[in-house]
């Protein structure tokens, strides 16, 4: 569905993705890893279409390289951000609808909007601004407006990040019912690898930009380099 | 602020002003100020429109201004287009320069945007009073006279002719604010409003920076070289002095006043502005200081200026309301199993 063909990115001397390949395939959690720094999000920027790259990425068949981001979108890929972005000026259900309406390719809906809406349990805000929302109704909310552009694959970056136990849990909980329950596409970049190995299959481990493995969260969790520049001995995955 | 609101403040400012010249028509000099008042909260609205609402920190906005009735001035006195044909020619001449200035300004980010389109200000000046400008009628530093009223229907109107004047002004001034107002309650003002929060976001949910940012860029430049144009054939004469600082500084006090983004506050500005700025007149050189001291009290105290007083008001009525279904949804879940 989504395949990254030797995909490299240089900032100045410094290769934050150097030369990757990988390929997603349809109805998958596909994991990301890696130390920070990994080139991680730069993946994702790349995908995306925020930064020109080298190499060349497809979807479903057709060649996304250097196109620009909002034709992404509307062709069937969608984000969120690892630090909450959200539109201060509007309020969540205008939010959600802006996605709707920019984001799909096809008319605007807007009662899969107000699905959404619900899907994400924000209801109860849907007329607030978003600044009134805590950390977790805004990681709710990118994930709202990602889907009412009805993607065919929802990119979440670290969405565990900042949350406490029983958020992270509703959090997973909300990744697991978009993949299971709308057989949407789940790309996912994840420090917290008890969240990680719970949700993704295939994971891939990224240093430096370079892959050091892709594999099954079990093969991921026992491979020695991963341990080693990454997880540690004592992880408790 | 929703559309009603808006409509609201709009329909009794401009109904309140609308009703004055019955009784100041025969003082030429109420008759100029609320003239005055009418063109400049439609360009000081163009400037809210994109620097409030789509966050682009452009200062071009007397630029454009003064494109407007240059080019006005120049197809009517030496192309002898007609009036009411070259104002809406000199707006669609000023939209086109306006997308040529915003097409660089993509690429930057909000202070080198302001240096940019300050630039292009500053530029103009020494383009209008050289022999470029000269060639294409500008008048060099002489400017232009004698450019002809407006004439429609077997009347002038000019500023010998100063009540129907006013009230040709305020015809287009309701179109254009309802362009305005269109513009804001549309997915185009939703489309605005997310580029200034955030970019990223909004293009990963598909809205083009690109097209949504040249679209502001010309319809403010268009309806800004509009009213130029318009200002251009009631005072039938012309100069770059229009370029000066002080409009520019009176122009960016109405919409602090207004309260920036915070429509049709900006129309407010430009009322409570433009007369201060005359009633201050006698002060002589003492005037922009105290209109700078009140600039400094309202930023202090009312930061989203006058339109902010309103904002607080419906704020904490909505506080409250809040406040009531949380404490009503927290009490039935205490009673729930």
């Amino acid at each position: 569905m989504l395949k990254a063909i030797n995909i490299t990115k240089k900032f100045g001397a410094l290769a934050a993705v150097d030369d990757l390949s990988f390929e997603v395939e349809e109805g998958q959690v596909f994991g990301i890893a890696g130390p920070n720094g990994a080139g991680k999000s730069t993946l994702y920027n790349l995908i995306t279409g925020f930064y020109k790259y080298e190499g060349k990425i497809e979807f479903d068949g057709q060649n996304i390289t250097g196109l620009p981001t909002h034709k992404i979108a509307r062709l069937g890929i969608s984000r969120t951000f690892q630090i909450p972005q959200i539109f201060e000026s509007l309020t969540v259900e205008e939010s959600v609808n802006l996605g709707g309406r920019f984001g799909s390719s096809g008319k605007y809906d807007s009662g899969y909007c107000d699905e959404m809406i619900s899907f994400a349990s924000l209801e109860q805000e849907r007329s607030d601004k978003t600044d009134l929302l805590n950390l977790l109704g805004k990681k709710r909310l990118m994930i709202a407006a990602a889907m009412a552009t009805k993607p065919k694959i929802l990119m979440v970056d670290e969405p565990m990040a900042g949350l406490n136990a029983l958020e992270i849990k509703q959090m997973t909980n909300l990744i697991k019912k978009i993949n299971q329950d709308l057989n949407i596409t789940v790309i996912i970049i994840e420090h917290f690898m008890k969240v990680l190995t719970e949700l993704a299959n295939p994971i891939l481990v990224i240093e430096n930009g370079s892959e050091i493995c892709t594999g099954t969260p079990e093969e991921i969790t026992s491979n020695p380099e991963v341990i080693a520049c990454y997880l540690g001995d004592t992880h408790d995955a | 602020m929703n559309a009603k609101s808006m409509v609201t403040i709009l329909a009794v400012t401009y109904g309140f002003l609308g009703i004055l010249p019955l009784f100041l028509g025969d003082s030429s000099i109420y008759m100029r100020i609320l003239t005055m008042i009418l063109i400049w909260s439609v360009v000081a609205s163009c400037w809210d429109l994109i620097m409030g609402y789509a966050g682009i920190f452009s200062f071009g906005q007397v630029a454009f201004y003064v494109i407007g009735a240059y080019s006005s001035a120049i197809l009517s006195v030496s192309l002898n287009v007609t009036p009411i044909v070259s104002i809406f020619m000199a707006g669609t001449i000023t939209a086109i320069i306006g997308v040529i200035i915003g097409l660089p300004c993509l690429k930057l980010a909000g202070p080198y945007i302001a240096l940019v389109t300050f630039a292009f200000q500053l530029a103009l000046e020494p383009f209008l009073k050289g022999p470029l400008g000269k060639a294409i009628g500008s008048g060099g530093s002489r400017g232009i006279i004698s450019v002809p009223p407006i004439h429609i229907f077997g009347m002038d109107f000019s500023s010998s002719e100063l009540v129907p004047y006013f009230y040709l002004t305020l015809v287009l001034t309701l179109i254009c604010s309802a362009v305005i107002v269109v513009i804001l309650k549309s997915h185009w003002g939703t489309a605005f409003l997310a580029l200034k929060d955030s970019e990223d976001f909004a293009a990963s949910l598909g809205v083009s920076a690109f097209k949504y940012k040249l679209l502001v860029f010309a319809v403010t430049s268009f309806i800004t070289g509009l009213f130029g144009a318009l200002y251009v054939h009631y005072v039938g004469i012309l100069s770059t002095r229009m370029l000066s600082m002080e409009v520019f500084t009176v122009l960016l006090i109405m919409i602090v006043v207004g309260g920036i983004g915070q429509y049709p506050g900006v129309v407010l500005g430009a009322v409570v502005t433009v007369t201060m700025n005359e009633l201050l007149r006698p002060m002589g050189i003492y005037r922009l200081l105290i209109m700078g001291g009140m600039v400094v009290v309202i930023v202090l105290l009312l930061p989203d200026g006058v339109t902010g007083l309103i904002r607080k008001f419906s704020v904490f009525r909505m506080t409250k309301k809040r406040t009531e279904q949380l404490k009503h949804r927290n009490e039935t879940h205490e009673s729930s199993p």
